[in-house]
């Protein structure tokens, strides 16, 4: 059983594009990432301190009355990105626990890493309404200065920093 | 939300506008019936057609947990009553018309049969043991030579096991979402599917598992079946049943019966099984997990959506 190639990455961005379009076209909402982390992260902070998300100026936007925060486009679709890309990768027998990382690191550097990162990338988007799905890549496909900016912004500050950090890959 | 002002002069609270009766103790006591029901059905099967050496996880370790499930789901049930000392008294009545009194009778009957069925296979799973009592062990051999005839009451009784589950609903004639004859099939299929994935999920054997996963792919096309069928029969109903279907056509049920008990509890997992049977290395845990989960909110929607829908509007 051969492990399938990946895609040809240019095909792939194609077709991120057009699953961009159906989904405005289907749902009338574009993509996105970080906002479906946000709703985790209200609803949990909503269960576990309700006084606290009520009363904080950040929290309290997104938990209306009544309505679950759990309960938006958003979250179901990173479970559908789950689950699909579950299935891509069963399809392309390629389901195996492993940490992906350089050759020249340890997985545990790898994690750490990943964590700040990612930490680093909550924040962010949060400052900046959005990720790069969300707000670079929707946000420019419906040609809004603010989709353009974030992407330049992630883009170049990116570009400007992976000198001090390119020993991880390289 | 729904905000309604009633002018009449019915005063019913927990009753009339919605039913506010049941809460997660009668779900998870018909899932754990449904389960205990596809446990048993699947081991006494195999032990009727003699092949108890082939699915052994099935027929001989299973079984095991079924008293205690059983335990479990009367726990549940006994939180549920107003009046928990009087449970006994559903003892000192059969009613026939009665399905909670069917419901009784049957777990009564089957929570013994069905651990003298655990301990029959004893001495083939645990080969060190054995009873300390004499009169222990010739009970062991008195149970193992009438085996075959507590397999064959044990698979009827399980049979109206997981149909009871859903006929406890559908008899309920003033809730329009359960008052359909899909219930009692629809649970049971759903009991069936459930037996089935907890077979894959602890079985080693690469046969015993692919065979279980063929079954599941069976179980749950039959599920999809009397779903669709399901909200046929509503559609094609009084108005209350239209209402009632569209509390899951656009209505607040929507999302989570579609999303998790369709899509995540029966469609991914088939892909994932039918994938598995056709050699594809997967992790058949995580359909197994997906079903089980799957019937579970399956319950928990259906009993609460039953009671939020309603003849008087």
């Amino acid at each position: 059983m051969k492990v399938k190639k990946y895609m040809n990455p240019y095909l792939a961005g194609v077709l991120l594009g057009l699953v961009l379009l159906m989904s405005f076209f289907f749902t009338g909402r574009g993509l996105g990432a970080s906002g479906a982390v946000k709703s985790v992260v209200v609803a949990s902070v909503d269960t576990i301190a309700p006084k606290h998300a009520e009363s904080s100026e950040y929290y309290s936007k997104y938990s209306e009355e009544g309505e679950s925060p759990l309960k938006s486009w958003l979250v179901f679709q990173v479970i559908g990105v789950m689950v699909g890309g579950f299935l891509s990768g069963a399809m392309s027998r390629r389901l195996t626990w492993k940490v992906e990382h350089s050759p020249k690191i340890t997985s545990q550097r790898r994690l750490i890493f990943a964590a700040i990162g990612g930490l680093l990338f909550g924040f962010g988007s949060q400052l900046g309404r959005g990720c790069t799905s969300g707000a670079a890549l929707t946000g420019m496909a419906v040609l809004s200065l603010s989709g353009f900016v974030t992407m330049m912004a992630i883009f170049g500050t990116a570009f400007a920093f992976a000198y001090f950090v390119r020993k991880n890959w390289i | 939300m729904i905000e309604e002002l009633i002018i009449s002069g019915r005063n019913n609270p927990e009753i009339d506008p919605h039913l506010h009766i049941w809460g997660w103790e009668i779900p998870l006591y018909l899932f754990i019936g449904g389960l205990v029901a596809g446990i048993l059905f699947f081991s006494t099967l195999y032990t009727i057609l003699g092949k108890q050496d082939k699915y052994v996880t099935a027929v001989k370790w299973l079984p095991l947990s079924t008293p205690v499930l059983i335990g479990i789901g009367l726990l549940a049930l006994l939180f549920d009553l107003s009046h928990v000392l009087y449970f006994w008294q559903l003892f000192t009545n059969i009613r026939w018309e009665s399905p909670m009194s069917w419901g009784a009778w049957t777990l009564l009957v089957m929570t013994p049969l069905s651990a003298l069925w655990a301990v029959s296979w004893f001495p083939d799973i645990f080969p060190k043991f054995e009873f300390k009592y004499e009169w222990l062990k010739s009970g062991l051999k008195w149970v193992i030579s009438i085996r075959i005839y507590l397999a064959w009451s044990l698979i009827v009784l399980s049979v109206i096991l997981g149909i009871y589950t859903g006929i406890l609903l559908s008899a309920f004639n003033a809730r329009p979402f359960w008052n359909t004859a899909i219930m009692g099939p629809l649970f049971l299929t759903s009991g069936l599917s459930a037996g089935a994935a907890a077979t894959i999920l602890f079985s080693k054997d690469h046969v015993e598992k692919l065979n279980f996963a063929k079954i599941d792919l069976g179980l749950i096309a039959i599920e999809l079946f009397l779903i669709i069928h399901l909200f046929m029969g509503h559609l094609a109903g009084t108005q209350v049943h239209i209402d009632a279907a569209k509390l899951f056509l656009g209505g607040p049920y929507t999302t989570s019966f579609w999303i998790f008990v369709v899509m995540l509890g029966l469609i991914i997992p088939a892909f994932l099984e039918a994938l598995e049977l056709k050699k594809y290395k997967i992790p058949s845990f995580i359909s197994a997990i997906l079903v089980i989960v799957g019937g579970l909110i399956l319950r928990f929607i259906v009993v609460d959506a039953g009671q939020a829908s309603r003849w008087l509007y």
